[in-house]
Parts: C-alpha cells; structure tokens; sequence
C-alpha cells in the first residue's frame, strides 16, 4: 500500500504531465518530440496513478476507460490523413500546405496536417499503453480475488478451463 | 488504378473489423468480402501494371531515393494475389464452420495489409516493417484457439521468427551502412560496384532470415512443432501466406538486389533444397498426424523454390515463382480439406496430394515438369534424378496419409460444413484448371522475372 504523500503527489503530477506531453506533441514541428514520445510521457503520467491507487482505483478514470477506444481513434486519424490525398489523385501522406508554402502559426503550433499524423499516433500510443497494462493489471485483481476466495472456500478446484470461457 | 486503394482497403477495413465481435457471422462474412475486395483491387491493379508496365508512387511526393516508394510490379503483384486468395479462402473456411476468437477476422485482415505492403513496397526498411505488421498478426493467430498445445506452438513460432526478424534488420541495417541507401533499386545499383565480401555476408545474413521463415532444411526445426499444434485454417494461413515472404525474398533480395552473390551461393542453395526435398520426404512418410506429415512435406517443397532459384536466369526465376504459386495453394487446400470428413473432401484432398506428387492434371506437374525440363536442358543429371525422388517420396506420404484420414479413420473431428466444403471443391478445381490450361499462369510467372536484372545464367 502506498502512502498518503505518494498518492497526492501523483495526483498533482497528473496535470503538469499531461500539459507537458502536450507541450511536447505541439513542439515537434520546430523542436525535439513528436506524437510517439508525447504518448509515451502522457501515458506514463496515467500509469502512475494506477501505481499510486491501486488497479481498481486506476480503472475508475475515465482516461483509462476509453484507453482502448482511443488507439481505434488514433489509428483511424492517422490512416485518414494518410489515404485521404489518394481521393483527389495525389500520393499518399501528402501533407497540407504542400512544401514549400507557408503554414498559419499560432505560437509554436503549425497548422499542417502532419500535425492531425502525430496527434493520431499519441492516441494510439496512449491508448495501447494505458490499456494493455490496464488489462494485466485488471487480470492481476482478479487472480488475487479468485485465490482468495478459494482459500477461504478451502476446496481447491482445478481452475475451470479456459478454453471455453474465453470465446468472446 | 492506384497501388494505395488494396492497402487502404485492407487497412480500414482491419480497424473496422476489429471493432466487432468476430466470432458473429455478419461480421466474418463482412470481413472475407473486405478481402475479396483487396483482391479484386490487386488483381485490376495487375492488369493495369501489364498493360502499362510497373507502377511507383512516392509517399507525400518525395521522389525515390529521398523517400519511401511503394512500388507495384508483376512479380509482387503475383504473390499479393495468391496471399489474399489463400487468406480469403482460409478465413471463409473459418467462419463458415466457427469462428473461436473475436479478434481472428480482424488478424487476417491484418495481416493480408502486412502480406500486399510488403510486396509493394521499394523500400527496404518500409518492407521490415510490413513484415513485422504481418509476423505480429500471426504470432496472434498461431495461438488461436488458446489450448495449452497452440500456445506451446505459438511460444515456439514467436521466439524463433523473432530471432528470424532480427537477423532480418541486421541485414538492412548492413545494407543501409554499405550502400548508403534504403530503396530496393539504387541499392541494387550500388552493390556491384562494392567489394565483395561485406556483401557477401550480408545476402548471407538475409537468406538465413528467409530460410526461417520458408522453413527450409537447416532452419526448419519450428515449423512441424507450430504446424500440428494450430488449427487448420491458421496452418493454411502460415504456409500458403506467410511463407510466401519467404520465397519473394529470397526473389526479391536474392535475384534483385544480389545477383552475384546469388550465383556464387548456387551450389550452397542447391545443397540445400537437395537435403530439403530429401528430408522432408522421409521424415514426413515417418509421420502419422495430417499436420505433421504436410509440415514436413513444406520443408520438402520449398526445396524445390530453392533449387529453381540456384539455376537462376529467366527459366529459373520463372519457375521459382510457378512453384511458389502452386505451392501454396497446394497446402492450402490440404490443410482445409484434411479436417474435413466425407467422400467430396476425400476428393479435394487427392487432388492436392495430386499436386504435391506432380501428377497430371493437377497444377504441380506443371511446377515439376518446368524444374524437370531446364535439368534435362542444363544436361544437369542431378536435379533430374531429385525431381523424381522427391516426387515419388511426395506420392508415398500423400497417399499414406489419404489412406489414415479418409478410409481408415471416418470419424469427424470437427464439424463438416457445406461452406467448407464448397470452398475446397473450389480450390480443388483452380488447382486442376490451372494443370489443364497453365499458359496464364506459365507466362505471368515469366512476365514477373522481367524486372529482375541478370536473368540470364
């Protein structure tokens, strides 16, 4: 169990971090970080609260709740900005404004389709990171509880099989 | 037609099967259309490429060699057709009796997207990472079904094609240092005017990951264990898709980007399809289980891919290709059709084993009698004489095996569906079609050697 001064702090972590993944996803046009390591940093902000409150707790935020969905998102945003061009007979992954012409800025972010790209991969990254760990975290519980409720029952059964119960 | 619309069809199509319950039939039917649309995209995209010669696009406009180019040409046309033929049929297959994972639809569709990228791809890391869309999608699949023997299977399959695929970067990574280019064709100008050595052991390098996959002689050892621990559908999925990375590598980086070192390393490669065919043959007539027996009938088979290739020039690559062709839908078909029960399944069957015997009509005498014509053309006894013995070894085991499954032991294992059924059939009969008129596909099959470079021997 953590203690009291870890569990605010990784709650007050949670915000900066987000805004600096964001930060960093924005930035990657003119400097280092793109939409990967943006993922990454936001997800390991959303990780640590599982860390600090525990799998059940981790499962009540909503960011965790929708993880999954968020990588169906992202992968959809990027392949549209991918083949969307091929429509009008361009190559694939052309980007607008084309090379060459100027973007409109808004301080360090450029508004250019690259940046709905990486805005695409920080979902997916979010996303699978925060969900499979999710899903062995969850899985972890689980076991925890089913052991416990065995030893309670004292009947060992043989682990029911799991072949038909994971059809779906 | 554009090389963007298969891809982008199966791309989409993925992520939206994935959404879905795939163990529902709606959503299975959904997904073999999406692949029978890829493959009805491919196969316009094929004709357009004869008509009118190769097609690139480079990716957001950048020209080759800057960026990354996708590529579309015969001999990748060729083998993106078969693999979404074999996938189509084996997920049909699947549905049509039942599928057992929501994910499966969804997984084939991925990796028919790895299968087409990275055979229209001119780039050699973009292909690396095609093939690694396509290994991940069957590391799933060798485990579905999920008994403790498919994820026996699948733990032997993922440790030993990840060891394959590492090799495999090594590789790029090497050719990336000695040429200083990614793209397929400027590294293939480059490299004969480098030194020899450094070469040399890189093609070495890339035929070794290759052979992994192809499952050929000395790297084998994983095949037959992954082979009888998965379910038929994903066996038909491993050896009639995925080993055709295999045998268009070896086509692709062997012919074309290292021709010399292709014809220095002749001899090895006809060493080893010889053991290849020879071993397989044995072993396999040693074997008792269906999926044992045809897994170590692959390893046989891709020897004779091997052998093509040693001879090189038009005749071999030609028929390299052929047999890679017939190859896979021969195991297809048996796969599918050794699980089935009934006389119209028994019939299926024969023809594969047919097939795989090399005897008239079926498509594989065509594949044999081409490998048989350029040893008694070359005046190279040898390959004759292996043609032969591994053609009667071939016709022991098959019919062994049809005596054990479909006369001796009747009972159904699983359930025999008229959708099942009728796919065989299907597949039987374009094996036979293919042995009665194979001018098409004869003459794609040298259409497709016409853009590697040193084709004569």
């Amino acid at each position: 169990m953590t203690t009291e001064m870890t569990r605010t702090t990784c709650r007050i972590l949670l915000l900066p971090i987000l805004m600096i993944s964001v930060g960093v996803l924005v930035k990657g046009y003119a400097d280092i970080g793109d939409g990967f390591s943006a993922g990454v940093i936001a997800s390991l902000g959303i990780i640590l609260q599982g860390v600090a409150f525990g799998a059940e707790e981790f499962d009540r935020l909503p960011l965790v709740r929708y993880a999954p969905l968020a990588t169906f998102a992202g992968l959809f945003l990027a392949l549209a900005v991918a083949f969307l061009p091929v429509v009008s007979g361009d190559p694939i992954f052309l980007h607008h404004p084309v090379a060459g012409d100027s973007a409109t800025h808004f301080g360090a972010l450029e508004f250019i389709t690259p940046v709905l790209f990486d805005i695409g991969v920080f979902l997916i990254v979010i996303g699978f990171c925060v969900g499979s760990i999710g899903a062995v975290a969850r899985e972890t519980v689980r076991r925890e509880r089913d052991r416990g409720a065995q030893a309670e029952t004292r009947r060992g059964s043989p682990g029911a099989p799991a072949e038909r119960g994971d059809r779906r | 037609m554009t090389i963007a619309l298969p891809l982008a069809i199966l791309w989409f199509g993925a992520l939206f099967i994935a959404l879905f319950d795939g163990t529902r039939k709606p959503v299975g039917y959904t997904a073999v259309g999406l692949l029978a649309a890829a493959l009805a995209a491919t196969v316009a995209l094929g004709i357009d490429v004869h008509r009118h010669g190769p097609k690139e696009m480079g990716i957001a406009g950048w020209e080759a060699g800057v960026g990354i180019a996708l590529r579309a040409d015969m001999l990748g046309i060729t083998f993106a057709v078969v693999s979404l033929v074999v996938l189509t049929t084996a997920l049909w297959f699947e549905v049509s009796r039942d599928v057992k994972a929501r994910i499966f639809p969804a997984l084939v569709m991925f990796m028919g997207l790895g299968l087409t990228g990275l055979f229209f791809t001119g780039d050699a890391f973009n292909f690396y990472v095609f093939f690694e869309i396509s290994m991940v999608a069957a590391y799933v699949l060798a485990s579905y079904g999920e008994s403790p023997r498919q994820l026996r299977a699948a733990l032997i399959f993922i440790v030993v094609n990840l060891l394959g695929s590492v090799l495999f970067l090594v590789g790029i990574a090497a050719m990336y240092h000695n040429t200083g280019w990614l793209d397929m064709d400027r590294i293939s100008v480059q490299t004969p005017m480098l030194e020899e050595n450094p070469v040399i052991l890189t093609a070495t390098i890339i035929f070794v990951a290759f052979s992994i996959k192809l499952g050929l002689f000395p790297f084998h050892f994983w095949l037959p264990a992954v082979y009888t621990g998965t379910r038929p559908a994903v066996a038909a999925i491993l050896s009639g898709a995925l080993a055709n990375i295999g045998s268009y590598g070896l086509l692709r980086f062997g012919a074309d980007i290292f021709p010399r070192e292709l014809r220095e390393g002749a001899w090895v490669m006809l060493i080893l399809g010889s053991i290849s065919i020879v071993y397989g043959g044995v072993q396999a007539i040693a074997r008792h289980s269906p999926n044992e027996v045809l897994a170590y009938s692959t390893i046989g088979q891709v020897g004779y891919i091997l052998i093509a290739l040693s001879i090189g020039g038009e005749a071999g690559y030609a028929a390299a290709i052929l047999y890679a062709v017939i190859n896979a839908l021969n195991k297809t078909l048996l796969f599918l059709s050794a699980s089935l029960r009934g006389w119209i399944a028994g019939a299926a069957f024969a023809v594969g084993a047919f097939s795989v015997a090399g005897v008239p009509p079926a498509g594989g005498f065509f594949g044999k009698m081409v490998i048989f014509q350029i040893g008694i053309d070359d005046g190279r006894p040898l390959i004759v004489a292996l043609v032969f013995v591994g053609g009667a070894l071939s016709f022991v085991y098959m019919f062994q095996l049809y005596r054990a499954r479909f006369w001796i032991n009747q009972e159904a294992d699983e359930a025999t569906t008229k959708g099942a059924l009728a796919l065989v059939v299907a597949l039987a009969l374009a094996i036979v079609l293919i042995g009665v008129f194979p001018e098409p596909l004869l003459s794609i099959s040298r259409e497709a050697t016409s853009i590697l470079p040193e084709r004569a021997p």
